[in-house]
């Protein structure tokens, strides 16, 4: 269908600039190098392919999170969401992660979602630290809000950073939010945000060149693990 | 009193089993046990199961009772062990009595536990149900909270440093890797877990002076065996393995009660009178499974059952002395580290792996060469209850 | 007001070891009398841990254990009050208190805390 710019003009919300995200790199425990960059709207459809199977695991809550993650970046890909942004985590240029957010406005940031797509490597660690990373270091935000589905996001985020509890409503009506403030970032961040810039040349055109995905089988099989007899 | 050979061996991959309950778990492993023991269409007469939280996280007790309905064992005598993490190794130790005594002949030893149905808070809380009610549970402390207690004193009295604790979690990892039952099946970098400031997200602290690749995962899984008197087991057509010895002791239940809270005692006497049993020494071991559930303990276990002197574990694993090929090795299986340690299990699994590596069963990347003597230790509360089984293969 | 520290320790009449816990017959001769004993004076902490990933009751981010023995020979487990950026050496001189150590069914627990003189 043709898009009427004009109709878009009174659609499409208003966008905060935001200074792009620089790439890092960081070694995961069994020393392969995860790219840790900023999506574009263009990577969108790619990202969405590896997303899509976790809609049917219910395993540790990634139903609902990708389900949530999947309305989030179409409406990012389609202009229907203020200020959002993405990160992605590839290793050998595999998606292994994704995480995203946007910005209230130009003090406060709102944390989306964290999907890992390997497991048993703090994968979702490294990327939601990214994440407040970039709240905080490049777009100078004063605080970010954040809710968890899952155990185990409330225990690498609520319980470790630690957060801050609030009485303000989940964008999608579930549980309240958390806060991240300035003050509990910086004195979190020696333990919780590594990486190193610049990426090396080689990696990061690797990382830019393709999304690579793994087939459906290969990623229901890393996320819920099944063992044999 | 007979001497009591297995004729059955076999377990299930350890891990994250969401859709396997613990009966289906314990009926898995036990089946396999049973048709590698040929016993695959007939009974026994005696069961043991050892299992440590089915009250607690399953809400389930009498479970042997179950397990006899479910597989078709009944009318066998049949009991539940519970000795903490060292359920297994009871389970064991009653099964080779029942068979010694000369009351029953064919005895099923299984073990299993699912400690995964509930959260890591909730399944670390469990665990910590074995300290001491009032001088030490209401504090919050966990296993590996005495872990680093223990840890930190071994450090000073001896010299372990982290190096030393890496290297055993470098090498069980990596033999994990090739275990088609561990549970963990990923090789560690020592780049990603130690030298890189990344380490610091990676390899967290988890009780200090540990870290997360310090510690076993918590796992889901079942291991069993079938025991026969040896007389019965030299007719079958698969070498036997001897238990030549095994030994149990206790300590304090509290660290702060042991003169000296490095000593552990009850592994030395365990192991002893394994060896006096089976009439063998620690230098006559070809292959071991110690319990690893913190790297700590494989270090200070191979010393306090006499393959090396105190304070010389730490740097014998970092001189790639316990490796596969070394000098003696220890956990060739990926041990509790890397295996997994479904607590009710472990004892049984231990033994599983001895037996697998004295019947030269083992692909050349996992088998102990010319293997004829096996040692297991199996850690029970923070070393208050200690077994050990000296095995031996029974040449055909 | 400061609560005095309700741990109770037992020394045997027989051989004089000094028990907490409680048992029922002395861990040296086997004797089943023995004298109450409270701790006395401060604590020499003979080791510790700080502990990250709590057991289900515990809300902190991380929690501070020490084995501690007392003036008088009693030894006991304890949490210590002190931030993760304070050094702690075993051998540490500590001042006990009795103070809620966690919360069950909503109410205090109460137990042994070291807090390190200044």
């Amino acid at each position: 269908m043709p898009v009427d710019m004009e109709l878009e003009a009174v659609l499409r919300p208003p966008q905060i600039p935001m200074v792009p995200y620089p790439p890092k790199v960081i070694t995961l425990a069994n020393g392969k190098k995860m790219v840790v960059r900023q999506a574009s709207r263009e990577d969108v459809p790619s990202i969405l392919k590896s997303v899509h199977p976790c809609l049917f695991i219910e395993r540790d809550y990634y139903d609902i999170v990708s389900a949530r993650l999947y309305g989030e970046l179409l409406a990012w890909y389609r202009y229907r969401v203020k200020s959002e942004y993405c990160l992605i985590g590839q290793i050998d240029s595999y998606l292994v992660g994704v995480v995203n957010g946007r910005l209230e406005d130009e003090k406060v940031g709102m944390s989306y979602h964290t999907l890992a797509i390997d497991r048993g490597l703090r994968i979702g660690s490294h990327l939601f630290a990214a994440k407040m990373e970039y709240h905080m270091d490049y777009l100078g935000q004063e605080s970010v809000l954040i809710v968890a589905e899952s155990p185990i996001g409330f225990r690498r985020w609520m319980i470790e950073y630690p957060l801050e509890k609030t009485n303000i409503p989940h964008e999608l009506g579930g549980g309240d939010s958390y806060r991240l403030t300035r003050d509990i970032y910086f004195a979190a961040k020696p333990r919780l945000v590594v990486g190193d810039r610049p990426v090396p040349q080689d990696l990061l055109d690797e990382a830019m060149m393709e999304i690579k995905f793994a087939d459906d089988d290969t990623i229901r099989e890393r996320i819920a693990g099944l063992k044999g007899r | 009193m007979r001497d009591v050979a297995i004729i059955g061996a076999g377990m299930i991959p350890f891990g994250r089993r969401d859709e396997d309950t613990l009966m289906d778990m314990l009926a898995y492993a036990s089946l396999k046990a049973l048709d590698d023991a040929g016993l695959g269409d007939k009974s026994v007469d005696a069961v043991y199961v050892g299992n440590m939280g089915g009250g607690m996280l399953q809400r389930q007790t009498a479970i042997a009772s179950s397990l006899v309905d479910r597989l078709s064992l009944i009318p066998a005598a049949a009991e539940t062990v519970e000795n903490g993490p060292a359920s297994g190794g009871s389970a064991v130790k009653n099964g080779l009595l029942a068979v010694a005594s000369g009351y029953y002949d064919y005895v099923l030893v299984v073990g299993g536990e699912k400690m995964r149905e509930v959260t890591g808070w909730r399944a670390t809380d469990f665990v910590a149900t074995m300290t001491h009610p009032q001088a030490e549970y209401p504090y919050g402390i966990t296993l590996p909270g005495m872990a680093g207690m223990f840890t930190r004193l071994y450090m000073e009295k001896y010299g372990v440093t982290r190096e030393h604790l890496l290297a055993v979690s470098l090498k069980n990892q990596e033999m994990g890797a090739l275990n088609p039952y561990a549970h963990v099946e990923m090789a560690l970098d020592r780049e990603g877990i130690f030298d890189s400031p990344h380490a610091i997200v990676n390899n967290p602290t988890v009780a200090d002076p540990l870290h997360l690749y310090d510690l076993c995962p918590v796992s889901d899984g079942a291991a069993a065996l079938v025991l026969c008197p040896l007389e019965i087991a030299k007719k079958l057509v698969k070498p036997p393995v001897l238990i030549a010895g095994f030994g149990q002791a206790t300590d304090t239940q509290t660290l702060q009660e042991r003169d000296d809270p490095t000593d552990l005692k009850a592994v030395t006497l365990a192991a002893q009178k394994a060896f006096e049993m089976a009439k063998l020494k620690p230098g006559d071991i070809h292959v071991a499974e110690l319990h690893d559930a913190f790297t700590i303990l494989e270090i200070a276990e191979s010393e306090h059952v006499g393959f090396f002197k105190k304070g010389e574990g730490g740097k014998a694993a970092a001189a790639g002395k316990t490796r596969l090929g070394g000098q003696i090795p220890i956990n060739v299986s990926g041990g509790l580290k890397a295996r997994g340690h479904p607590v009710g299990a472990t004892g049984v699994a231990q033994v599983v792996d001895i037996v697998f590596q004295l019947r030269h069963e083992l692909p050349k990347n996992r088998q102990v060469k010319n293997a004829e003597n096996g040692l297991t230790v199996n850690f029970g509360g923070f070393g208050n209850n200690v077994l050990a089984f000296v095995l031996r293969r029974v040449q055909p | 007001m400061k609560k005095e520290i309700a741990i109770t320790a037992y020394k045997c009449k027989n051989c004089g070891k000094i028990h907490y816990p409680y048992h029922d017959r002395c861990l040296a001769c086997k004797g089943r009398d023995f004298e109450m004993v409270k701790p006395q004076g401060d604590v020499r902490l003979l080791t510790f841990t700080r502990i990250y990933n709590l057991p289900w009751g515990f809300d902190q981010r991380y929690l501070t254990i020490g084995i501690a023995e007392f003036e008088n020979g009693v030894r006991a487990m304890g949490q210590i009050n002190v931030d993760e950026s304070v050094p702690l050496e075993t051998g540490m001189t500590m001042k006990p208190s009795w103070e809620p150590v966690r919360v069950q069914a909503g109410e205090n627990v109460y137990g042994l805390k070291f807090t390190p003189i200044a």
